[in-house]
């Protein structure tokens, strides 16, 4: 080799200044006439970099240097005009522009259900702007006494599942980001996985007639047997009907499986379904960052 | 900001667990330790597991630091031997193993939010415990120790059950929160 | 002739089904004597020589059995028999209705033996033996006290009953937590709640046997269902001791029940006492003419009556 450029293969932040170094070696020698830095050529790409941005240190090193990055083409090559116009390239580097990973934001998880006692927690945030670089996205979670290993995504940059929630220790949850040209963290979030859980909606959703033309005994099984209170949403509407009736949530705010709608059109088909919810305990520390979402409605189920 | 009430939380969640599990891991053990009558004598490696046993006035008795230092250092042990568990559970039973991990896990985090709850109220942190749980000679004995750790660890969740019960009601939740913060927990 | 009666009485005992041979005393076999069966004699054909055989003996030949000399009527033996079985296997129950003060173990026999049975109950825990203090009544149970709580070691409860007829025995072994059974709540009251027509307010103690319901806590399940319909309706309570139905049948009498369990361990109460209650219910008004005209004439109009509790949105609304 005649030669070799300084830095080998640099990331240069985007809008930033940059410079690199050419140095020839002796075995330039056997290159015929005398060779001196100041025969070097610049070039990005094919285009020959302007002579105004060329410093020569000595016989042996030129020196280019970009104000902002916006010319800085790669791949960025020293070339040597050797007897007349002959131009031979001495040494090329590619130049990786970019920025480093911004503040990951909006870091939001929800326990999700998957079976009846398995619980994963996928997380999604912003991942900020683009960085133009390979970066790399680690969500992170410990306890106050143990760490875990980190969940990285497996597709995309801005979403992670971490396999097994675990119920009633508090959880600290961040984003972490890195680049070759820095690394950011996200805000933290703190909660009890617990008081945040979407569960799988109530299964064997069925509705019996009664002995009372204008009732319906709508019954289901939840999916759920932690002893914490659930609360449930119950909705119906005569089939053809687009406007859903709703019972008060208060009326149907403790652990249950059935509930006796009344007061509807005698001898006329209604469709139902139901959903539900872990209720809030009262000391439930943090759930504000990670509040309780309803499960997907049921099944329909028609009586 | 871990609170006693999650503590008991936590201590009736593993219990939960720990049922489907106990019976899930006797039926690999097979015959005679699924068996509902069997009661095998409890042998030396057994006997190193802390007894959830207690005399009935002095279990009444106990003041907060006791009966909290008691959770830790149990736990500590049974910790220690389900990891030994952990790894005779073999590799065929995915299933299994998946669910001791994560009631291991569970538990971690049960001796975690104890020692939380102690340095909150200002209580020494009982010793660690010495590494190494005696490991049996033979294959049934290892079984035998398997059984006894299932059991213990069953007892020892309800015992906890009902000291957290006492405890979250004797100790308002703002002194666990107010030193907490301090501590930057 | 006048009988001697000065003889100090015997018991025999004999199995049902099977044949007796009573012996008169001291007397010769050979000697001729007469037998009287609760002072009514019996026929030679029951004699063989100076003794008495019963055949197949039944519950009526328990009695009292006198023997009296052929010619001078003195009473040479008189004996009490008594027709029964040997004791079977006797049925042991233990069950902690006041965890954790103790336990209690109660037995009874599958079927009478009719004879004097006398029993036996060990208790061992931790190859220790432990004191069952037996009650004054009912007589077949005894209590025992817990020393120690949260064992990992069985308890092991051995019943032996024995009578003049045989013996048999029982034993049972089970866990601390295994036997826990609160008693069912105790002072059950349902109440309708004024200007709601489908709630009932329902609320109960403690069953008085639980000693510490602070530290061990009770949960509840209640059970609820019109007296016309045979469907119950469950909820199960984590904590406190009351709670508001909200569905019920508006109109309907109710009858609701309430059980117990520890939240650890054993087994749920039996059901509690059944309390009945009917929801609230508008007052008829006294219409005057007037008045009745405009209400016929609202009530036709709207057939379906969205009911006041019941919030209508369409779909686009619904949201997570």
């Amino acid at each position: 080799l005649c030669g070799h450029i300084v830095p080998e293969s640099p990331v240069v932040p985007i809008g930033s200044n940059f410079t690199a170094l050419c140095v020839l070696s002796d075995s330039c020698q056997n290159i015929p006439g005398n060779v001196h830095a100041n025969q070097i050529i610049w070039k990005t790409k094919n285009k020959v970099v302007p002579k105004e941005q060329y410093t020569i240190i000595n016989q042996t090193a030129s020196l280019v240097t970009f104000n902002d990055t916006s010319t800085l083409v790669s791949p960025l090559t020293c070339n040597i005009l050797v007897e007349g116009s002959i131009e031979q390239n001495i040494y090329g580097i590619q130049v990786q522009l970019g920025l480093p990973p911004e503040e990951p934001k909006n870091l939001s998880c929800i326990v999700t259900q998957t079976e009846k006692d398995k619980y994963a927690l996928p997380c999604t945030w912003d991942p900020g702007r683009n960085t133009f670089l390979n970066t790399k996205y680690y969500l992170r979670h410990k306890w106050v006494y143990e760490n875990f290993s980190d969940c990285i995504p497996s597709d995309g940059n801005n979403s992670c599942t971490i396999e097994n929630a675990m119920f009633f220790v508090n959880v600290d949850v961040w984003v972490e980001a890195k680049n070759d040209l820095g690394k950011a963290e996200s805000e933290h979030i703190k909660f009890d996985p617990s008081t945040c859980v979407k569960l799988l909606p109530p299964r064997k959703v069925s509705v019996n007639v009664s002995e009372l033309p204008t009732v319906l005994k709508l019954s289901w099984d939840n999916r759920f047997d932690l002893d914490l209170e659930l609360e449930f949403n119950i909705r119906y509407k005569v089939i053809d009907s687009l406007d859903w009736l709703e019972v008060p949530p208060e009326d149907i705010a403790t652990r249950r499986t059935s509930f006796i709608l009344q007061d509807l059109k005698p001898h006329t088909k209604y469709v139902c379904q139901v959903r539900s919810k872990i209720k809030r305990w009262a000391e439930a520390t943090w759930s504000d960052n990670c509040p309780a979402r309803w499960s997907d409605w049921s099944k329909e189920a028609v009586g | 900001r871990q609170s006693i009430q999650q503590t008991y939380d936590l201590t009736r969640y593993l219990e939960h667990q720990l049922h489907a599990l106990a019976a899930t891991y006797l039926n690999y053990l097979g015959p005679p330790f699924n068996e509902p009558d069997f009661d095998p004598p409890r042998l030396i490696g057994a006997e190193a597991v802390p007894s959830a046993t207690v005399d009935f006035q002095l279990w009444r008795s106990l003041n907060d630091n006791a009966r909290l230092a008691a959770n830790y250092q149990a736990y500590s042990h049974l910790l220690c031997y389900l990891r030994t568990m952990d790894g005779a559970t073999p590799t065929a039973m995915p299933t299994l193993r998946h669910s001791l991990a994560h009631f291991r896990a569970s538990l971690q985090g049960l001796l975690g939010s104890i020692a939380g709850i102690m340095a909150s109220l200002g209580y020494p942190l009982p010793p660690p415990v010495p590494d190494g749980t005696p490991t049996p000679n033979s294959h049934f004995l290892r079984k035998m120790d398997d059984f006894w750790l299932l059991k213990e660890l069953q007892t020892w969740l309800w015992r906890s059950a009902k000291d957290f019960n006492r405890l979250r009601k004797r100790v308002p939740p703002s002194a666990v929160m107010l030193h907490l913060e301090t501590r930057g927990f | 002739a006048q009988r001697h009666s000065q003889q100090d009485s015997h018991t025999q005992y004999a199995q049902l089904g099977k044949d007796v041979t009573i012996q008169c005393g001291s007397v010769d076999r050979g000697a001729v004597v007469t037998w009287t069966a609760n002072n009514t004699d019996l026929d030679a054909s029951h004699l063989n020589g100076s003794w008495l055989v019963l055949r197949h003996v039944d519950l009526s030949h328990s009695g009292q059995y006198s023997c009296y000399e052929g010619s001078s009527w003195h009473l040479k033996y008189r004996v009490n028999l008594k027709v029964g079985t040997p004791p079977k296997e006797p049925v042991l129950m233990c069950r902690s209705n006041n965890y954790p003060n103790g336990f209690y173990c109660s037995w009874h026999l599958p079927s009478p033996t009719y004879i004097p049975d006398s029993f036996n109950i060990t208790v061992k825990h931790d190859s220790k033996e432990i004191v069952c203090e037996k009650d004054a009544s009912p007589k077949n149970r005894c209590y025992i006290r817990y020393l120690h709580l949260f064992s990992t070691k069985k308890y092991k409860v051995t019943l032996t009953v024995t009578n003049a007829l045989g013996r048999n025995s029982t034993t049972i072994s089970f866990d601390e937590f295994a036997i826990v059974k609160p008693d069912p709540p105790e002072n059950v009251v349902a109440k309708p709640i004024p200007n709601n027509p489908r709630r009932l307010l329902v609320t109960w103690q403690y069953p008085s046997t639980w000693p510490d319901p602070d530290s061990f806590p009770l949960k509840f399940f209640l059970r609820y269902r019109p007296l016309i319909i045979d469907y119950w309706q469950h909820v199960e309570l984590s904590d406190g001791t009351s709670h508001i139905i909200t569905d019920a049948y508006a109109g309907k009498e109710y009858i609701i029940q309430v059980a117990a369990k520890d939240n650890e361990i054993g087994t749920w109460s039996d059901w509690s006492v059944a309390v009945h209650a009917t929801p609230w219910t508008e007052e008829p008004k006294h219409l005057t003419t007037e008045a009745q005209g405009t209400e016929t004439t609202t009530s036709s109009t709207s057939a379906f009556v969205v009911p006041s509790t019941t919030k209508m949105y369409d779909s686009e609304r619904q949201a997570n």
